[in-house]
């Protein structure tokens, strides 16, 4: 591909420049996607030179340390406690001790049965006080599972506190050694409050991240590897074990009549981002017109209609979202008033429960979105557009522009270039907007056709509500719902990044500031 | 009440650049020192470094003899004023003052004293009760330095606090600057990009480039003697004219030859550059604007075309141009020229030009260093 | 050349008052669509002459006796759960929420890019991906069904954490030499944090109280799964959903509008009052991204 100089390309005619960026466009793919896993290569390249750092360093720590630092290897916190420094020393031992203890109680077995998440499933056993056969329940899948990945998490921290009791002993060997004075168990303290300060405001707030959340996210990622489902619930029915890669399998191949999965997964993915797509930029147009309108000089009770428009946000939307489905069901109030005002003869179905015809509700769920989601983009509006500098304007009405050419030549790339992370975010958030269809609609109409792979998926499903459905009931199939997790965070993050590169915000900060 | 001591300091940021090397510095008590250079050249870094704003990297800040490179900026003894004054919006001025004193735990009775005391030498009495959004700039420029005054600090840092001040402001508050030093009678760290505040302020400057020192001295020696083109070219304006040229040396004497023109070294430069022994060559001929002079005729002298004339009100700024191109500048005091002279002066005019040995500067054309400062 | 001006003056005007007219109707169609669900709810709520899904909007006849239905059912069990949820969770979650933003605002630690990616790659996976775990978590230590309501209020505050974002995007808008000026002055960054940032960020602490408070009147899913069919666990949204569930709506309808009216109103209250903080909040966490 020819490189134009920055003078050439002025030069260009308006088709060609068009061409031109179009062309640089796809021909710098290639190079972004060799970026991206030179980036892979070197953070893994990074990781590698950094552990094996890491073991060097812990190598030549304990060759040059002295009886101090070297007892610390095996027994935490003994030299901190050796050179005075008793207060951490003693939070490192007490750590160790607690390790152990975990570690030989309870942790050990965990980690034994976690290969097989269990070996003696529920049974019927003979029972001689009753004289008969009474079920005895085994081992626990779901516990050997949790326990098993909380016991790992255990063991990284424990690796972890090791290692910086190591590196606590080298420091504090040099300081011995240039005579400098160590840290008190007082100065430890008053650092929480100032330079370590942020260590304090974090410690809580991350636990709970940690157990709530990524604890939570492990587990279910490798539930996607496994059988577990309302019929091997681990423990009452029947246990579950790994499955391997199967689940994926009967996810994504299209191979002979086992596609049931692949086509409605395909279908619903559809169906999803159409939805992202519209329920982002309907309520991102309509929001900043109605923000500009109500902003417009001349235009009275400014704050009036803002109040009117922000009730959809004031008023949970279980109640809002629950309400307005039914107003629009087929014995509602807006089938009634049509009806008594002749403008229809029949009622319509808006949620198409008996006509199978989807295009109605999923025009319904876009454009009730709307109503849900203007007052909030047109908040967003008003703040921004009181930002953009008057001047602009003002210039721009000397360079003689009429209105609409300041709106797409000011206006618009002013707010798409604030606004383009919010976009991005606002567009995979719809994708999970579990509320607006599950209070709306329920997913509903059934697709009849891909029904009969599990959770009777509707045409106004999403991956979320599918997710959902999946999950509920005696014939839920975990397995499945963390498959489709697994895949929606693949979707989300993959546009994510695309998006994030090309979105000038990111690229050029300065650009409008 | 102390002496600063800056040994070898660096700072490299997590991207590996290094905004300052090996800052080598001994401020003594009761110094003014100013840091100055253009921005980027790593002087806030360095003043922020003395605060404890900033990790050093490598090497010691020593303050009053202690080495304070592990304590926070509370316990080093300082105060500071912030090039945006950084006032507590919402605050008073009076409760923006005594905020050090009520950490400290200063009896209220005594913060009265302390605060009205500091209020009154600033002129901003009138103002205490008021927040930091209802002053003017030059009134919070007063607050931010009360609020520095009343902590009895040893050490008095100032990062551009005048940057952000009006021209006219600006003047005003370097007097008072310089009022209040002699009354605080402490030791002062100033940081700017101002050479004229630099050199009115100072006993000592301290120029940087590029996170290096470029030179280290009384405002004099860095206008006499710069050590380098860097240093010649900042200080000064407007700033030095500088021309590649030929020294020669004829019969014990040098010459250079700007301009087609040949140019006796006379005087005290003449012996100093015997002194220095210096080669002839290939050398950067520096002479400021100030000490060009008109001359009525053309013997001795550099022919050259007005380009611009820029009457300044006390001096004019002459931009001319000789006959290789090369651009000039000359600064002609106005009084020193009659009324019909100035009307003559527009574009076009053809002038002869002149200047004495003395007060000349000479460059290495490789290194850029004075000729005649020695490398310590 | 003058009447030509005047003319073209008198034109910009006649098309200024038209293209204000034209915005005027759109705003009062608007106005009317954002209402009349409002308006059906409250007038259906005192509808008595049946429960049913009707399809006209005054009522025929008038009474309160849908309010008096709420108050001898569950309603007042599931307000008051979800009400001290809200509470709890408003303080706790703001608390959690300004711990991060400011820290991850204010302090340059070794991990702190790491840990604002990692928590970006946390939050691309569906949330309720995770709810079958945290159910059977709870459900181990007996905070499921009648005890929903600490199991509830632990989930929604232990992973606020990640929605540090908006008052981070605040925080980083108050000069950081306004903390250097401070910790030169002697204070500890504790200090500089309860001293000078926080009354300066009064806009977002409301914001985060306002928006926390309000999360749990709305939640659905979780709250089903926790409180499972035990009605004393329940939430007003979920208990408010069975109502409206085919086997249920034809004696509940009208009980539901009431219920909502109830809920809505101290809600949309509180919501109206700090509407200028929510506003700040708003704008300010996306003009940031």
């Amino acid at each position: 591909m020819k490189r134009y100089s920055d003078l050439e390309f002025l030069k260009l005619s308006k088709g060609q420049k068009f061409t031109y960026k179009l062309v640089s466009f796809f021909a710098s793919i290639p190079r972004a996607i060799g970026r991206f896993f030179l980036g892979i290569w070197n953070f893994i390249k990074k990781l590698g030179t950094t552990i094996g750092g890491e073991f060097a360093d812990i190598y030549t720590t304990f060759k040059n340390g002295d009886w101090k630092t070297r007892s610390s290897f095996l027994v935490m916190g003994l030299g901190s406690i050796a050179r005075g420094q008793v207060l951490r020393g003693l939070l490192f031992l007490l750590f160790e001790a607690v390790f152990i203890f975990y570690m030989i109680t309870t942790g050990g077995y965990w980690i034994s049965m976690l290969p097989s998440l269990g070996k003696v499933g529920p049974h019927e056993e003979y029972n001689e006080i009753l004289d008969s056969y009474t079920t005895v329940y085994g081992d626990n899948s779901f516990k050997i599972l949790l326990y098993g990945v909380l016991t790992i998490f255990f063991i990284a921290a424990f690796i972890y506190t090791w290692r910086l009791n190591v590196k606590q002993n080298k420091i504090a060997q040099e300081y011995e050694k240039a005579g400098r004075k160590l840290k008190s168990g007082a100065d430890d303290l008053r650092s929480l409050v100032d330079e370590q300060f942020y260590k304090t405001l974090l410690a809580l707030p991350l636990l709970g991240i940690l157990i709530f959340t990524v604890m939570p996210i492990v587990f279910m990622i490798l539930v996607a590897f496994t059988n577990y489902d309302g019929t091997h619930d681990g423990f009452n029915n029947a246990l579950f074990s790994w499955a391997g890669w199967a689940n994926f399998k009967t996810m994504l191949s299209w191979e002979g009549g086992g596609n049931v999965y692949s086509a409605t997964f395909g279908e619903v993915l559809t169906w999803t981002l159409i939805w992202a797509f519209f329920a982002t930029f309907t309520n991102y147009f309509l929001g900043m017109f109605v923000a500009m309108m109500i902003n417009k000089k001349g235009i009275r009770l400014k704050k009036a209609w803002r109040t009117i428009l922000v009730l959809t946000i004031a008023i949970p939307q279980f109640i809002s979202l629950l309400y307005v489905s039914k107003m629009f069901a087929k014995n509602g109030i807006i089938n009634g008033l049509l009806l008594n005002w002749g403008w229809i003869d029949q009622a319509i179905d808006f949620w198409g429960s008996t006509a199978h015809n989807a295009l109605l509700p999923r025009v319904m769920v876009i454009v009730i979105n709307i109503w849900i989601g203007i007052p909030y983009l047109m908040l967003i509006a008003t703040g921004i557009l009181m930002n953009i500098p008057a001047d602009l304007y003002e210039s721009s009405r000397i360079d003689g522009a009429n209105a609409w050419q300041q709106y797409t030549k000011i206006t618009l790339p002013y707010m798409l270039f604030i606004t383009g992370p919010y976009l991005l975010t606002s567009f995979t958030s719809n994708m999970n907007n579990f509320n607006v269809i599950f209070l709306l609609t329920g997913g509903n109409p059934i697709n009849a056709a891909a029904s009969s792979a599990a959770g009777s998926v509707g045409y106004t499903d999403l991956l979320i509500t599918w997710l959902f459905k999946i999950t509920t009931g005696a014939g839920a199939q975990y397995y499945m719902a963390s498959v489709i997790g697994i895949l929606v965070f693949v979707v989300v993050a993959v546009i994510s990044l695309v998006v994030y590169n090309v979105l000038p915000s990111i690229k050029n900060e300065e650009d409008f500031q | 009440m102390a002496s600063v001591k800056l040994t070898k300091v660096k700072k490299v940021y997590d991207n590996k650049v290094v905004a300052v090397h090996d800052f080598d510095l001994d401020i003594k008590d009761k110094e003014f020192v100013v840091f100055v250079g253009p921005s980027g050249c790593g002087k806030s870094t360095t003043l922020r470094m003395i605060a404890g704003l900033e990790d050093i990297s490598d090497g010691t800040v020593e303050i009053d003899g202690v080495v304070v490179n592990d304590l926070q900026p509370k316990d080093r003894g300082i105060a500071m004023v912030f090039q945006n004054y950084a006032l507590y919006p919402h605050m008073t001025v009076y409760d923006n003052i005594a905020f050090s004193l009520r950490l400290q735990k200063v009896p209220e009775d005594e913060i009265y004293e302390k605060v009205t005391n500091a209020a009154e030498i600033l002129g901003i009495t009138d103002y205490l009760l008021r927040k930091p959004r209802a002053l003017s700039g030059g009134q919070r420029q007063r607050v931010a330095i009360g609020r520095a005054m009343v902590r009895n600090s040893k050490v008095f840092l100032m990062d551009e606090p005048l940057s952000n001040l009006d021209a006219k402001l600006r003047n005003q508050m370097r007097a008072e600057i310089i009022l209040l030093r002699q009354k605080l009678d402490t030791t002062f760290i100033y940081v700017t990009h101002d050479q004229t505040e630099a050199m009115t302020l100072a006993d000592r400057i301290v120029i940087m480039k590029d996170g290096y020192i470029m030179q280290v001295g009384t405002p004099e020696e860095c206008f006499d003697m710069p050590k380098n083109l860097f240093v010649a070219e900042f200080i000064g304006a407007p700033k030095m004219n500088v021309v590649n040229t030929e020294l020669v040396k004829e019969g014990g004497k040098y010459y250079v030859k700007p301009f087609g023109s040949k140019i006796v070294v006379d005087g005290a430069k003449g012996e100093m550059l015997a002194k220095a022994g210096a080669e002839p060559g290939e050398i950067i001929l520096g002479v400021r604007p100030e000490h060009i002079v008109l001359s009525k005729t053309a013997e001795n002298a550099i022919p050259c075309t007005l380009e611009v004339n820029e009457m300044m009100g006390s001096e004019l700024h002459l931009h001319v141009f000789t006959e290789d191109g090369t651009r000039l500048i000359v600064r002609v005091p106005t009084i020193d020229l009659s009324h019909e002279e100035r009307e003559s002066l527009v574009r076009g005019k053809k002038l002869f030009i002149s200047f004495e040995g003395k007060v000349m500067h000479f460059f290495d054309k490789e290194t850029q260093k004075n000729l005649l400062v020695e490398e310590e | 050349m003058n009447e030509t001006i005047e003319k073209r003056s008198m034109g910009l005007k006649a098309s200024r008052t038209l293209s204000n007219t034209i915005i005027y109707i759109i705003l009062i169609v608007m106005s009317v669509i954002w209402l009349f669900p409002f308006i059906c709810i409250v007038l259906q709520s005192f509808r008595i002459e049946s429960t049913w899904n009707v399809n006209y909007v005054v009522p025929k006849q008038w009474g309160w006796d849908n309010y008096k239905a709420l108050w001898t059912s569950d309603f007042k069990t599931w307000y008051l759960n979800t009400f001290i949820i809200a509470l709890i969770v408003a303080v706790i979650q703001t608390v959690i929420v300004l711990c991060m933003s400011y820290t991850l605002s204010r302090f340059r630690f070794k991990l702190r890019n790491g840990l604002m990616r990692f928590m970006l790659i946390l939050g691309m996976f569906p949330g309720m991906l995770t709810m079958i775990i945290l159910y059977r978590v709870l459900k181990d230590l007996g905070m499921t069904q009648s005890n929903a309501v600490p199991g509830l209020i632990l989930v929604y505050i232990a992973s606020s954490g990640m929605g540090y974002y908006v008052s981070k995007g605040f925080f980083d808008t108050i000069p950081k030499s306004l903390d250097e000026a401070a910790r030169v002055d002697g204070a500890t960054r504790a200090q500089v944090l309860n001293k000078i940032i926080l009354p300066l960020a009064k806009p977002i602490v409301i914001y985060t109280i306002l928006t926390a408070f309000m999360g749990p009147w709305g939640d659905f899913v979780f709250a089903r799964y926790v409180s499972f069919g035990t009605s004393s666990g329940m939430n007003v949204a979920v208990g408010m959903w069975n109502w409206l569930t085919p086997d249920m709506i034809n004696q509940r309808y009208t009980m539901f509008c009431a219920g909502g009216v109830i809920v809505a109103i101290p809600v949309a209250i509180l919501f109206m009052c700090l509407q200028k903080y929510y506003v700040e909040g708003v704008t300010g966490g996306a003009v940031k991204g």
